[in-house]
């Protein structure tokens, strides 16, 4: 199989999660683990994808990722330093791309796009520019004063996109970002995002459904059980999106490991 | 009416016909929405004007008599200077309890310690009736404007606080993690994803109170006030000048649709995005 390419053993990593365990209590009182004993490191740099069966607490891990959630025991670290002290230094330094768009319906995609620069304190004309030229990147020149009801689903994602590079992010969270459109508004977003992604020093962490989008956007795999646990890692060959056998071999190794994890649940 | 304008059936080709026929068809509607619109009023007014026939004018003057008494409200400054002063006292009551009640709600919104104890508060005010204020502010001030104004103030600013606490409850959560993901403090916050809310709230409890304000309005003036429509019903009632009193009336009803109305448009224009029409998919 493809051996996975371990981040351990390199300088230190740009995210290191170390035995992450998160519950929440549940209206009966039971409490229910979200994250079980998790553990990973990403390099500076590296796409890598998130992939499980539903419930396997990868929401959960991105808002932990954000500090909007602490975990109850481990660690999530940041350049060696804890999430929480990153993110309260750096803000705006981690980015998240939504499943939804989730624009503010009262700001244009300029000030949407814009968001993350306003909460760093970019003056209001510098931030404006930075946020034209990312939605000029994503093909919505003609665009930046529409207001998100004015365009499409497809048009709004990109803003969403736009508004997740602005602020020139360390690491940029996808959760489930194209999951939403169709299926070839999806393939040329993909397409696209993976071109601006490229031209970018920037870490991925792409949380999906689709083993396909992982094949096509990761370097690396790392399955996940339910609650969230690493199952096994999977290094990503750069051609595997183009040749099928490959793609079709990674499949079946993501699928089989998934059922694996959803059935302990 | 008979709409004429159209091409006859029979002179017309099938295709002509087609393409004339959702003009038609609008025309009618309109026509139709008028008379729906306007049927009851004229039902009232007819009825009004028969049963002044047959009564004495205090009790059901004519038609004629109450369009006269308008339209002398409209063209005497004495009197609609006193239409304008009532119209004054309900501006600024309406504004005072958005300028107050604004942040109480807000508050409320956001702290379920302040919302606990502010609560039981507003909600026994809300519980007091318009008349029992009349009374308390009569033994507390002896400023006629103060009266009016803290009993209008009082009415108005429980639907304020309880509309923008509703805003601010109804906001999408998913809107907060997003505005909290990217690093927003608390007056970012408020500032970016709150007031927005806040606003389309100060809207409809601005719209309430403008209804709840001209039905408390006459009650507060009725009681000793020198000067507005409240004093010139007072004087009409004691010479049994029913026309003059069903003048203030509408003039009273036309006033609270025009200010409705003036504050629908700047929510429209200001609250322009909630437009849904305009999607691309």
């Amino acid at each position: 199989m493809f051996a996975a390419t371990s981040a351990a053993g390199t300088a230190t990593p740009k995210l290191s999660v170390e035995h992450a365990r998160k519950s929440f209590r549940q209206a009966n009182g039971a409490d229910v683990a979200a994250i079980a004993d998790l553990s990973f490191t990403v390099r500076a740099g590296e796409y890598v994808a998130i992939v499980g069966p539903t419930g396997a607490g990868k929401s959960v891990l991105l808002d932990c990722l954000l500090g909007l959630k602490t975990l109850d025991a481990g660690q999530i670290l940041i350049d060696g330093r804890p999430v929480q002290n990153f993110v309260r230094e750096k803000k705006g330094h981690i980015t998240r791309i939504f499943q939804e768009d989730r624009l503010l319906p009262w700001l244009s995609a300029n000030d949407n796009a814009a968001i993350g620069l306003q909460m760093q304190g970019v003056a209001e004309k510098e931030r404006r520019a930075t946020a034209a030229r990312w939605l000029d990147a994503v093909g919505l020149s003609s665009f930046k004063e529409a207001l998100p009801s004015e365009l499409s689903g497809g048009m709004r994602q990109r803003v969403n996109i736009a508004r997740a590079f602005a602020p020139d992010p360390e690491l940029v969270l996808l959760d489930e970002a194209f999951s939403a459109l169709d299926d070839v508004t999806a393939t040329r977003l993909r397409q696209d995002f993976k071109t601006l992604a490229q031209a970018q020093s920037t870490t991925f962490l792409i949380v999906t459904h689709s083993i396909d989008e992982a094949i096509f956007l990761a370097d690396r795999i790392l399955v996940f059980g339910a609650p969230a646990r690493l199952m096994a890692e999977i290094a990503v060959p750069s051609r595997a999106f183009e040749d099928r056998a490959i793609s079709d071999q990674i499949k079946d190794e993501v699928r089989r490991l998934i059922a694996a994890g959803a059935r302990v649940q | 009416m008979v709409d004429r304008t159209g091409p006859r059936p029979e002179s017309a080709g099938a295709l002509s016909s087609t393409s004339v026929k959702p003009d038609t068809t609008a025309s009618r509607g309109f026509v139709s929405r008028v008379i729906r619109a306007t049927l009851p009023f004229l039902v009232i007014a007819i009825l009004w004007q028969i049963a002044s026939f047959y009564t004495k004018p205090y009790l059901f003057p004519g038609l004629g008599s109450v369009a006269k008494s308008f339209w002398n409200i409209l063209t005497t400054w004495d009197l609609l200077s006193q239409g304008l002063i009532t119209w004054a006292r309900l501006v600024v009551a309406v504004a005072v309890s958005l300028v107050i009640g604004i942040p109480i709600g807000l508050v409320m919104g956001l702290s379920s310690r302040v919302d606990e104890f502010l609560r039981p508060i507003v909600k026994f005010i809300m519980g007091v009736p318009a008349l029992n204020w009349v009374i308390i502010v009569i033994i507390w001030f002896s400023s006629t404007e103060l009266r009016i104004g803290f009993v209008l103030v009082v009415l108005c600013t429980p639907v304020t606080v309880y509309c923008v606490y509703d805003g601010v409850r109804g906001i999408d959560r998913k809107l907060t993690d997003m505005v909290l993901a990217f690093g927003a403090n608390p007056i970012q916050h408020v500032r970016l994803l709150m007031w927005p809310y806040v606003k389309a709230s100060a809207f409809t409890a601005a719209k309430l109170n403008v209804a709840n304000a001209v039905r408390t309005v006459i009650v507060a003036e009725l009681v000793g006030a020198p000067l507005g429509i409240g004093k010139e019903l007072d004087l009409a009632k004691n010479v049994f000048d029913m026309a003059t009193v069903l003048a203030w009336t509408i003039f009273l009803v036309l006033m609270a649709l025009i200010m409705a109305q003036g504050i629908e448009y700047a929510e429209r224009v200001t609250l322009r995005w909630r437009g849904d029409s305009r999607r691309r998919d």
